[in-house]
């Protein structure tokens, strides 16, 4: 069943090549997501319980992720066909030729790398992610699509290739001890890493960091990703930013779980923390400088998981409230690109100062990313005020309260320039308004919106058990006792 | 022999650093590939195996004949020229992998004492890691650029195959880095970045900022 | 020291004094023949000394009392490394521990004194010879000590005849380490002796060279002492990376001896071939080329600390 739900996306990628009708690849695609995302759901509510198969199982941690990467990967191909129908002459023949392909290969990849319970086979899959993912930013064919594909693929290689170091090391730490020849387990290591040669785990733990950081988004190496999300398209810069970034956090944090238990911990809890506050520090001077909605959106990624990384870096409480924020955030994230998305089809242009009056002209989508706003923002009732409040609260309680302070002082800066940015975009009257020729109508990706943000007020205020019982068997994997 | 061939390796990475054209670079990759093939192969001298062929003959294949020859058609076809543009003096760039080198070696010296690993090939394949980035880091041309990512490859191959002897598969799992220059050098090939971007320079990389 | 030993060392030294402008003559025959000319005997070198004893000595008239000394002092110099050195399987004359010291700065000293003449004429040529050769003198002074260097510290022994005497070829990785010093010595002489692709001895263009600018006023015994010891210094690097080869040697010490003169007659060749098929380097690339031959020596040190 495992096997199967990573082989049905490869199938429906090998169908989409041979199928020229793009409708017949949607058809296909939305298919392939239903099914999957009823697999993940019903994986993650235990209806269904698989065994290990060869080199794949599903933990608590897998069972969570594969359901955010579900979740977005059903939302962005169902507004796909829109997206690609729409009648812009920026769109290239051959870029919507495999789109649907390089997103089914994309699903596969991502589904191969979460499930996997191996480092081996969690590496391979996160380089077959890369490649999927590089062809589908450089869509547009044009120059600015093709520096940024040029660099996210570069950067990624070498922290792909960094990656694999860590992993040769993480075997190195294995020597003379009973795991040594043995394949890289996750759970095996993690029960024995007291065994394991703390010299090499440190070693094997930053050059992993480092190397999974380039596609996390993590400062300092954030810069391609930044690139790359805003230069594709808005339904891949929506996966990228919502299930992509997660799928690499997910190595992180596999060998985060093997240290856990050894003397290293310390250390690289240390390690996450400043990753994850310079993450901070980079998105809160960007924000000031940053004059493109779509790289704003980015930066705000780049806090976010900056946000994640530096909770699961301090534990207790906050490494319980980064896993909601895991998945608040990625839904959030989607809904702002979709929205930046229909902005940036009526105004062509991705600077901010080229958009105006947004709330008048196109009233749904502006009412939708003025709520999308808040969402990210952490405003109530939104998802996010909640996971951001249980890190605040595992923050103050963590030894170190000067981390809140400081995470406070930055995230109130990159509220105000954001919300600086947005407000002009919304509401700011321009000389040479851009006249509509219709009012503007109800469309897919504003029902898809909708529908994401009353599902980030509900799991909140619900706060349905199942995802409880989840969050903190995770947490127990983690060695983290509330 | 490991240590014979990690030592040529080394001096390779000396000529990388002072080579001043984009072909010489080509030559020494293939060099390096004969090397890293020569060090898979010597093992199986003690105990032959067809099956144990089959990963340096595709390493060969591919370091030695294809991907150099692929680099030569690109290098032709889009007319590039043969000065690589470094962004520091050579003098300077060799004095700083010799620094790198010294402080590897010594550290992976001090390393060896806890962990059984093979100071020379470890320390030699580590150091190549480190001029491939600085490769990266201070040269203009991409085509450069996805040199120094090979030449960092190679480094990940040669330590590999010093520390997980006991697990070939990850070995083989590291050969599958070749398929990210494949790309590049396809990305390159197909969309012709020498025309798009004026120059085929890192410098033509400048349009997204902020 | 008894009778025997002192006997080798003195035919040692002999021979290389003897010899030295033979082996330059060879030189620059084969490299006229691979270059398609006739080229002149071989013998040449002793011709042209000669032909320089018959003329008068001219010092310019701004020279001070360096300019008389500095020859003599530059050839005492290589006579006394040149002591320093084994021939074959021949005690040197002077052989003690911590000579190899010795050895460099000597050859050192006679560097300085050529530096100082050539900046006491107060021609602005000589000078900039002069600026030259210190400059290169920076980076090819590091190649020996990491190259000799590495052999030495290989075996805690700094007696250059008992350092040599110490390669033994047994195991494979040793061959290479070897191999590989004998790269970066074959670098250094090649500086040192301003020969082809640092210096070109035969265009007398004087903004291009370095050593033959700076004796570009000296003439009749001064310019005999400065041709005859840049000969003997030829030899002498000829002689430090020959017997890196020493145990392809037998150890019969005059059978060595014929040995030996083989491997240097190898070792003309190659500098000759290297001298043809090479153009000189524009001057900036010089010390990275200097640089480069250091960074062999390096990585030997490394090698040999840490498989030793």
């Amino acid at each position: 069943m495992l096997l199967l739900a990573i082989l049905i996306p490869l199938i429906a990628a090998a169908a989409c090549y041979f199928i020229k009708s793009i409708r017949a690849q949607y058809y296909i695609s939305l298919t392939v997501s239903v099914l999957h995302l009823s697999f993940s759901f019903s994986l993650f509510m235990g209806w269904y319980r698989p065994g290990e198969f060869i080199l794949f199982s599903a933990d608590s941690l897998s069972q969570l992720i594969l359901l955010v990467l579900s979740n977005v990967y059903f939302w962005v191909v169902l507004v796909s066909f829109a997206y690609l129908t729409r009648t812009a002459a920026s769109h290239s023949v051959s870029g919507r030729r495999y789109y649907f392909l390089l997103l089914n290969f994309y699903l596969f990849a991502n589904t191969a790398a979460i499930l996997s319970n191996n480092f081996g086979m969690y590496w391979v899959a996160s380089e077959a992610t890369t490649l999927s993912v590089a062809p589908l930013i450089y869509y547009y064919r044009n120059e600015e699509a093709l520096e940024a594909m040029w660099k996210y693929l570069f950067l990624v290689s070498l922290g792909i290739a960094f990656a694999f170091i860590g992993i040769l090391f993480l075997m190195l730490s294995s020597n003379g001890t009973v795991l040594e020849g043995r394949q890289l387990f996750f759970t095996e290591f993690a029960e024995k890493s007291a065994l394991l040669n703390p010299i090499w785990l440190k070693a094997s733990f930053i050059f992993i960091f480092v190397g999974m950081s380039t596609k996390i988004g993590i400062a300092p190496m954030h810069a391609a990703d930044v690139d790359a999300t805003s230069n594709s398209p808005s339904p891949v810069a929506a996966l990228m930013a919502g299930s992509l970034r997660i799928t690499a956090l997910l190595g992180v944090m596999r060998i985060f779980q093997i240290v856990t238990p050894s003397s290293i911990h310390g250390f690289a809890q240390t390690i996450l923390i400043i990753g994850g506050l310079f993450s901070l520090f980079v998105a809160f001077v960007f924000m000031f400088k940053v004059k493109n909605y779509k790289r704003l959106l980015a930066y705000s990624s780049v806090e976010h998981l900056g946000i994640i990384t530096l909770a699961i870096g301090i534990g207790g409480l906050a490494f319980v409230g980064a896993m909601y924020h895991i998945v608040y955030n990625s839904i959030c994230k989607v809904v702002l690109f979709f929205i930046a998305g229909n902005v940036h089809r009526e105004f062509k242009t991705r600077e901010i100062a080229g958009v105006s009056s947004v709330m008048n002209l196109m009233p749904w989508t502006g009412w939708l990313f003025l709520l999308a706003f808040f969402a990210i923002s952490a405003i109530p009732p939104f998802g996010i005020f909640f996971s951001e409040l249980m890190i605040f609260e595992g923050m103050l309680f963590s030894g170190k309260p000067w981390i809140l302070v400081v995470t406070m002082f930055f995230m109130l800066f990159i509220f105000i320039n954001m919300g600086r940015a947005l407000f002009q975009m919304l509401y700011r009257k321009s000389e040479d308004e851009v006249v509509l020729k219709e009012p503007e109508r109800f469309d897919i990706t504003h029902f898809a919106s909708i529908a994401l943000l009353i599902a980030v007020i509900v799991i909140a205020v619900a706060s349905p058990d199942i995802l409880r019982e989840h969050i903190l068997s995770i947490s127990k994997d983690f060695g983290i006792k509330l | 022999m490991q240590n014979v061939l990690s030592i040529i390796f080394c001096l390779s990475l000396f000529y990388l650093a002072v080579t001043s054209r984009v072909k010489t670079y080509v030559t020494v990759l293939q060099l390096q590939g004969i090397i890293l093939t020569a060090l898979l192969l010597y093992p199986l001298i003690d105990h032959f195996s067809v099956p144990a062929l089959i990963l340096p003959a595709t390493l060969f294949i591919v370091k030695v004949y294809l991907i150099p020859k692929y680099i030569k058609k690109i290098l032709l076809d889009l007319d590039i020229k043969r000065i690589i543009e470094p962004t520091i003096q050579q003098f300077s760039f060799l004095l700083l992998v010799i620094s790198t080198m010294t402080v590897i070696f010594v550290a992976a010296n001090i390393l060896s004492k806890s962990t059984g690993i093979e100071t020379i090939p470890f320390a030699s394949g580590f150091s190549a890691v480190a001029v491939g980035m600085f490769i990266i880091i201070f040269r203009k041309k991409l085509i450069i650029h996805v040199a120094g990512f090979l030449v960092l490859e190679n480094g990940i191959f040669l330590f590999g195959s010093t520390i997980a002897s006991k697990l070939p598969m990850m070995i083989e799992l590291g050969s599958l880095l070749d398929i990210f220059v494949v790309v590049f050098l396809m990305g390159i090939a197909l969309n012709k970045i020498s025309s798009t971007l004026s120059g085929f320079e890192v410098t033509a990389l400048r349009r997204l900022k902020d | 020291m008894d009778l025997n030993t002192l006997a080798q060392g003195i035919f040692a030294l002999l021979t290389i004094l003897v010899l030295a402008p033979l082996f330059a003559g060879v030189i620059n025959k084969q490299k006229a023949i691979f270059t398609g000319r006739i080229g002149a005997p071989v013998v040449q070198p002793y011709y042209e000394l000669k032909r320089l004893l018959r003329k008068e000595t001219i010092n310019a008239s701004s020279s001070s009392f360096i300019s008389d000394i500095a020859p003599a002092v530059n050839l005492i110099a290589m006579v006394v490394a040149a002591a320093m050195l084994p021939v074959g399987f021949m005690k040197p004359l002077i052989s003690f521990e911590g000579d190899i010291i010795l050895f460099a700065y000597v050859l050192g000293l006679a560097r300085f004194f050529q530096i100082l003449a050539a900046m006491d004429i107060g021609s602005s040529f000589e000078g900039m010879g002069a600026s030259r050769e210190a400059t290169f003198a920076v980076f090819a002074e590091p190649i020996f000590f990491f190259t000799i260097g590495s052999v030495a510290f290989a075996d805690n022994l700094t007696s250059i005849y008992d350092i040599y005497h110490s390669i033994r070829l047994d195991n494979v990785t040793y061959i290479v380490f070897i191999v590989v010093c004998s790269i970066s010595v074959l670098i250094l002489a090649v500086t040192e002796c301003s020969r082809m692709p640092i210096d070109d001895p035969n265009t007398h263009l004087e903004l291009t060279m370095i050593h033959e600018v700076m004796i570009l006023d000296n003439s009749g015994v001064d310019l005999f002492l400065y041709q005859y010891s840049s000969y003997v210094k030829l030899c002498i690097y000829a002689i430090v990376e020959a017997s890196l080869f020493y145990p392809f040697a037998v150890q019969n010490s005059y059978v060595a001896v014929i040995i030996f003169m083989v491997v240097i007659a190898v070792l003309a060749t190659t500098l000759a071939v290297v001298e043809t098929v090479t153009a000189r380097f524009k001057l900036k690339f010089v010390p990275q080329y200097l640089l480069f031959a250091t960074a062999i020596g390096v990585l030997n040190l490394l090698i040999y600390t840490f498989t030793k």
